[in-house]
C-alpha cells in the first residue's frame, strides 16, 4: 500500500531526464594583493543577500562541479552549454561568458577587473544577477540564480549619433533683446512744463503790454489766419495719421486757397497804409 | 439586452478585422520556390483575407519584374526563398534598396545559407552569424530538436500584439547596431545560442575567447527586426523562414499565427502609419498666413496630423501624439516648442509663440521619429524681417518734451501771424504828427 506511491515517484524519476546541480559552489573576492575578501558557498536555493563587490582592482573568482542529482560518486558532468549570465535588470544589459568545464565537471571562472573579459555588460549603480546556465542533450537543462556581484560603473554602451532625435529635445526658448528702459513719465511731464514755460513769460508780458489786435475778425483779414491755420492743422494730422500723399494733396488743395485768401488781406494791409498815408 | 449588444459588436468587429488594408497598396510580390509554397498556406490566406492580391514567383523566375521603367509595381514584397543561393537579375541588393526608397515595403527571411539577402542585412545595420550556426536552446525542455525554440512574446512590444502565446522560432539570430531605425520586434531567449550542430563545449568557449563578436547567445540577439527607413517604407528581417510555415503555426499553443499577422501589419503600413495632412502658420489675430513676419511677432502654427486605421481603411485625425516638438531654425534652432493637441479639435496640433528678434529667413521644421511609427516630417520656410520705418513705438512718454516743444512752435508762428495780420500799423500816424 505505502509502496505504491513511492513506486510512482521512482518511475516518474526515471522518465524524467536526470537533473544537474552543483557540487561545491564557492565564490570568493580578492583585493589586488591577492588576499580574500570574502568568500560564499553558494546555496542555489537561495542567493547571498548581500551581493559579491568586487572594486576596480579586486577580483573574483567562482569554482564549482557539475553533477548529477542524487549522484553523490564524485563523477562530474560535462554539459555542451555552460554559461555564466551577467544581467543588468534595470537597463536590461545582458553578457553571456561561457566557460570551460572539464571532464570531470569542474569549473572555475576568473574575473579580474583591472583586465575585464568583453562579457561583462555595462554597469550602473545597480548589481547585475549573476545566472549560471546548464545545457546538456542528456539532461533535463537548468538555470541557477549564483548570486549578484556589484562592479564598478562603466562607461555607458555608445550611442548612434541620431539617437537623441528619437526621443524628446530640450525645449529651447529664445533669449529676447531686454525691452528699452524708458524714463519715468513724471519726469517727461516736467520737462514738458518747463518746454511750455515760456508761453507763460509771453501770457505775463502781453497782460503787462498788450498791442492789440484790432482787425482780427476782419473779413478780409479772417480768412488767410484761418488759412495759415489750417496748414498748422494739417500738419500735425500728419504727424499723427496721414501718409505723404495724401498730406500733398490736401496741402496743394490749400495751398490754392491760401493763395487767394492771402492776396485778399494783403492787399487790404497795404490799401489801408496808402489810404493813411 | 447587454449581451445581445456585444454579441452584434462582437460580429461587428470581427468584419472589421478581416478587412484590415495597407495605407500603401495591396499588391504583394512573393518570391518563393514553388515546391514550397504549399508549407506557407496559412499565411498566405491570412494576407488574401485582408485584401491583399499576392502575385508569386520563384527566385529565379524572370516575371514579373520588380520594377518596369524605374517605376515600381508592388507596393510589398516578400521574399521566404531562403535556400536559393541566386536570385533573378533584377532582384539584387541595389535593387532592393532602390525599391525602398521609392516606398516598397519588404518582409525579407535569412537562413544559415548566404544568399544575396545576407549581405543587404549589414546595410540595415545587422550583424549575422557565421555560417551554418542557427540558434539552438536546450530550454525549455521538450522533445522538439534544440533548433526549434519556442520563443516568449516581450511583454511590451510596439509590433506584437499583447498576451501572445510563445513563437516557434527555427533560424538565424543576428545582432543590431545601434541604428535607431531599427525596431527590434522578438529578441532570442537569453538561454540560446548559436553553434554548430556539431559543435562541443569547447568549441563554444574557444569562439568567446577569439574576440569579435566572441559568442553569440543570449537575449541581445534577435531574431525579427523591423527597419523604419527615412523615406517611409518597413523592411522586416526574420531569421527563418519556417517561423511563417504551417507546420509551426500548427503547434499547439503557438503563437506562430498571430505573429505574422503582427508583423505583416507593421511592415505592410497598416498599424502605426502616421501622415500630416497640412500645416499652417498666422499671426495671432489673423487666419492667413503671410508671406513674411516681423521679429517679436506672436506666431500660430498649426498642423493636422492623421492616423491611418487599417479597420476601416481610413486616415482618421489622430491628437494621440503627446511628445510634439515645433523647432523654428534659422541654420540652428531659435526656438523650440512642444507642438500640443488641440482639445476639441481632432488631430490638430498648435502652438503660439514669439518670433525671435534676429531677423533672417527661418523655417518652422516638425521632425517627429519614434521607434515604430511613421516618421513625420514637415518644413515651410517663412522670411523674418525687422519692422518697417512705421512700424516702431510712436507716441513714447520720453518724448513728450519734444512734441510740446515742437507744437508749441506751430502755435507761436499761428499766433504770430494772427497778431500781425491782425494789427494797425502805427508808424504812419507819428510820422504824420512828427511832420
Amino acid at each position: 500500500m505505502l509502496s505504491r506511491p513511492l513506486a510512482l515517484l521512482l518511475l516518474v524519476a526515471a522518465a524524467q531526464a536526470s537533473l544537474l546541480t552543483l557540487h561545491a559552489p564557492r565564490v570568493t573576492t580578492y583585493d589586488s594583493t591577492g588576499n580574500g575578501i570574502r568568500t560564499e558557498i553558494l546555496k542555489l536555493t537561495q542567493k547571498p543577500a548581500i551581493p559579491m563587490a568586487v572594486g576596480p582592482t579586486d577580483s573574483l573568482k567562482l569554482t564549482f562541479q557539475i553533477i548529477e542529482e542524487g549522484d553523490d560518486s564524485g563523477k562530474g558532468v560535462q554539459p555542451l552549454q555552460t554559461f555564466l549570465r551577467f544581467y543588468d535588470p534595470h537597463t536590461g544589459e545582458e553578457g553571456i561568458q561561457p566557460l570551460r568545464v572539464t571532464a570531470a565537471g569542474k569549473a572555475k571562472f576568473d574575473l579580474n577587473m583591472a583586465k575585464p573579459p568583453l562579457s561583462i555588460p555595462p554597469t550602473s549603480k545597480a548589481p547585475l544577477e549573476v545566472t549560471l546556465i546548464l545545457g546538456s542533450p542528456k539532461h533535463s537543462p537548468v538555470k541557477l540564480a549564483l548570486f549578484d556581484i556589484q562592479l564598478p560603473e562603466s562607461q555607458p554602451a555608445p550611442q548612434h549619433p541620431d539617437e537623441p532625435s528619437f526621443h524628446l529635445l530640450p525645449t529651447i526658448e529664445h533669449t529676447f533683446r531686454p525691452t528699452q528702459k524708458v524714463p519715468a513719465r513724471a519726469i517727461s511731464a516736467l520737462f514738458t512744463l518747463f518746454a511750455l514755460a515760456p508761453w507763460g513769460v509771453l501770457l505775463v508780458l502781453w497782460s503787462q503790454v498788450f498791442p492789440g489786435a484790432p482787425r482780427l475778425f476782419s473779413p478780409s483779414i479772417l480768412p488767410f489766419t484761418a488759412s495759415l491755420g489750417a496748414f498748422e492743422l494739417l500738419l500735425f494730422w500728419y504727424w499723427v495719421d496721414l501718409k505723404l500723399g495724401q498730406v500733398l494733396l490736401y496741402g496743394g488743395v490749400l495751398g490754392v486757397v491760401t493763395i487767394f485768401t492771402g492776396k485778399t488781406a494783403l492787399a487790404s494791409i497795404g490799401a489801408r497804409r496808402i489810404a493813411r498815408k | 439586452m447587454l449581451s445581445l449588444h456585444t454579441f452584434l459588436l462582437f460580429f461587428l468587429s470581427l468584419s472589421g478585422l478581416l478587412h484590415a488594408k495597407s495605407s500603401s497598396g495591396d499588391s504583394v510580390l512573393v518570391v518563393l520556390e514553388p515546391a514550397r509554397q504549399a508549407d506557407f498556406s496559412i499565411f498566405f490566406d491570412g494576407l488574401k483575407e485582408q485584401g491583399y492580391e499576392l502575385t508569386f514567383r520563384g527566385p529565379k523566375d524572370e516575371k514579373p519584374i520588380v520594377a518596369e521603367h524605374d517605376v515600381p509595381a508592388f507596393s510589398h514584397i516578400i521574399i521566404l526563398a531562403s535556400e536559393s543561393k541566386n536570385f533573378a537579375k533584377d532582384i539584387t541588393p541595389q535593387s532592393l534598396v532602390e525599391l525602398m526608397s521609392g516606398g516598397t515595403n519588404l518582409l525579407m527571411a535569412l537562413s544559415e545559407k548566404q544568399t544575396p539577402l545576407s549581405s543587404l542585412a549589414s546595410e540595415f545595420s545587422l550583424i549575422l552569424p557565421p555560417p551554418g550556426t542557427p540558434l539552438v536552446s536546450f530550454f525549455p525542455e521538450r522533445k522538439d530538436p534544440l533548433s526549434m525554440i519556442p520563443i516568449d512574446a516581450p511583454v511590451d512590444s510596439l509590433i506584437l500584439s499583447p498576451k501572445m502565446n510563445p513563437v516557434w522560432f527555427s533560424g538565424v539570430p543576428h545582432a543590431l547596431g545601434s541604428n535607431p531605425l531599427l525596431v527590434p520586434i522578438l529578441h532570442a531567449p537569453s538561454d540560446s545560442f548559436a553553434a554548430d550542430t556539431d559543435s562541443n563545449a569547447d568549441a563554444l568557449v574557444d569562439a568567446a575567447e577569439k574576440g569579435g563578436e566572441g559568442l553569440w547567445a543570449g537575449s541581445q540577439l534577435s531574431v525579427a527586426t523591423g527597419f523604419q527607413a527615412l523615406g517611409g517604407a518597413r523592411a522586416t528581417w526574420l531569421g527563418g523562414v519556417d517561423m511563417l510555415s504551417d507546420k509551426f503555426a500548427k503547434k499547439s499553443k503557438a503563437g506562430n499565427k498571430q505573429f505574422a499577422r503582427d508583423v505583416a501589419a507593421w511592415t505592410f503600413q497598416e498599424s502605426r502609419v502616421l501622415r500630416i495632412d497640412s500645416t499652417t502658420h498666422h499671426l495671432v489675430n489673423g487666419t492667413t498666413p503671410l508671406e513674411q513676419y516681423t521679429i517679436n511677432d506672436q506666431i500660430v502654427y498649426t498642423a493636422q496630423i492623421s492616423h491611418y486605421n487599417a479597420k476601416t481603411s481610413k486616415w482618421e485625425p489622430y491628437s494621440g501624439i503627446t511628445d510634439m516638438q515645433l523647432e523654428f531654425t534659422m541654420l540652428d534652432p531659435h526656438v523650440r516648442t512642444a507642438l500640443l493637441p488641440v482639445a476639441g479639435s481632432p488631430g490638430t496640433y498648435s502652438v503660439t509663440f514669439r518670433a525671435p528678434d534676429r531677423h533672417g529667413v527661418f523655417k518652422f521644421v516638425i521632425n517627429h521619429k519614434r521607434k515604430g511609427w511613421t516618421h513625420l516630417f514637415s518644413s515651410t520656410t517663412v522670411p523674418v524681417v525687422p519692422p518697417r520705418h512705421d512700424g516702431y513705438p510712436r507716441f513714447l512718454s520720453a518724448a513728450w518734451p519734444y512734441y510740446a516743444g515742437a507744437i508749441s512752435t506751430s502755435v507761436g508762428f499761428f499766433v504770430f501771424s494772427a497778431a500781425w495780420l491782425a494789427g494797425e500799423s502805427r508808424e504812419s500816424k507819428k510820422a504824420k504828427k512828427t511832420q
